[in-house]
């Protein structure tokens, strides 16, 4: 394997360009289908393998500015992207984002403001992987038991669906109102929408994180949005937050140029084959997926502070193992059932 | 308020107050480690570099306004000569989109 070994003059270390290109394919792969950056996997992943954390960041940056590019253009072709809402996100994300660096900035004069953003990611991961694996099983039982439509069955009338939280939010009549037509969304107040994603912004810049995996769930829970065009309408959102770190980390010098185009081979290949996934998984199925991955991510994360607390480097390791093992794991799921659905729609197409 | 939705409450409760002091605990400590943390440098030795190696490290060095726009025109054409290339191997292989509907 030392065969691979190329020099990266920027970083200034020796890394292997298979490692690379494995990094980029499975958080391609994770991207497209899920319409988030996937910084949360490859900057521990290559801060792991030997990267310095600010290049670590800059060169995860470049790749998802470069591989969000091939992912969005696909999503728009399917029809997944709300480039109305797209765009509102976009501006009220902004403001929520400085907003949130302010008050980091703001309590980082007042003391410890560490232990602070790091209980909140923690809190975060737990609160949507457990809110989105709620509703997987309490609002989808016959599904998940295989029993279809059995009210129509049995010649009774539908029971009612309860109301949803994007419901209720689309009952408040704050003027002006907005539709996204896109999205399937008739009528909600233009104040709530930026109120949401001011708020996720804010968390964004508060966490120091991209904010893909937090504006995806809030774009289904909150607004309402269909699942597999909150993953397209999220992509696209994340595409501009790729090309300006892309541009002001490389600025700043903290671009590994070499490294960014080695994973963006993986990255463009696994991007394409993420978001076609989407055609062939159902909504419901999306968000299982991304419950768990979220799920095992909070894992990684606690097993990393245990290892800070106690400096037992096995938990170090096994944070690693986790997070590279639901990377790749992920990515398996998803190649498979890409190539179960095509091969379903073969069969019906004879 | 139903029993399953009690006991979910309560148990998400209990994971979060028994992570509070581990977590705090555990930002203490890293915080302590990233002030130990050395400077990184801002220049590239050219000295046992060639080839592109060393045409980067020159930009890099020299002008770090074109090396940031060399960066971001790169990645903006390899991401999308990348995306057309799979695109072309997965129409090629039956893997064609379109318009899709929208079921959850």
């Amino acid at each position: 394997m030392d065969f691979f070994n190329i020099y990266l003059p920027v970083a200034g270390i020796e890394f292997n360009a298979l490692l690379l290109v494995l990094i980029g394919f499975c958080v391609g792969v994770l991207g497209g289908f899920f319409g988030v950056g996937g910084g949360w996997i490859v900057t521990p992943a290559l801060n792991i393998f030997g990267f310095h954390m600010a290049f670590a960041i800059g060169t995860d940056l470049a790749n998802i500015f470069g591989q969000s590019i091939g992912a969005t253009k696909k999503h728009h072709k399917m029809g997944n992207i709300d480039w109305k809402l797209g765009t509102i996100s976009i501006v009220a994300s902004i403001a929520g984002l400085e907003g949130g660096s302010q008050v980091v900035l703001l309590l980082e004069k007042a003391g410890d403001i560490g232990s602070i953003v790091r209980w909140c990611y923690l809190f975060l991961m737990i609160g949507l992987s457990s809110l989105m694996f709620y509703d997987y099983f309490s609002r989808n039982p016959k599904k998940a038991a295989g029993i279809h439509d059995q009210s129509k069955l049995a010649g009774q009338i539908p029971q009612r669906e309860k109301a949803t939280i994007a419901d209720r939010l689309h009952r408040i009549n704050i003027p002006p109102m907005i539709s996204f037509p896109d999205s399937g969304i008739k009528s909600v107040s233009l104040w709530i929408v930026l109120a949401i994603f001011a708020f996720t912004g804010f968390l964004s810049g508060f966490l120091g994180v991209g904010g893909g995996f937090i504006r995806m769930p809030a774009l289904v829970y909150l607004i309402g949005v269909p699942t597999s065009i909150a993953v397209g309408t999220d992509l696209m959102s994340v595409l501009f937050s790729g090309a300006y770190g892309c541009l002001t980390y490389s600025l700043k010098g903290r671009v590994e140029i070499i490294a960014a185009f080695i994973m963006l081979i993986g990255a463009s290949i696994g991007a394409q084959i993420g978001a076609t996934a989407v055609k062939y998984i159902k909504g419901y199925g999306i968000r299982l997926l991304f419950a768990l991955m979220i799920a095992f991510a909070g894992c990684s994360i606690a097993l990393e502070q245990i290892y800070k607390i106690t400096g037992n480097e096995a938990y170090q390791g096994a944070a690693g193992i986790v997070l590279m093992g639901t990377a790749v794991t992920m990515t398996l799921i998803i190649v498979i059932r890409l190539m179960a659905g095509f091969r379903r729609e073969q069969i019906m197409k004879m | 308020m139903s029993l399953k939705r009690i006991l979910s409450t309560a148990l998400l409760s209990i994971v979060l107050v028994c992570t509070i002091p581990v977590v705090d605990q555990a930002a203490r400590t890293a915080i302590a480690s990233e002030k130990q943390e050395t400077a990184l440098s801002m220049t590239i030795d050219t000295k046992k570099l060639s080839g592109i190696n060393l045409v980067i490290a020159r930009m890099y060095n020299e002008d770090r306004v074109l090396y940031a726009a060399m960066v971001t025109i790169v990645m903006a054409v390899l991401g999308t000569v990348l995306a057309f290339l799979t695109d072309l191997v997965l129409k090629a292989l039956g893997l064609e989109v379109s318009r899709i509907s929208h079921r959850e």
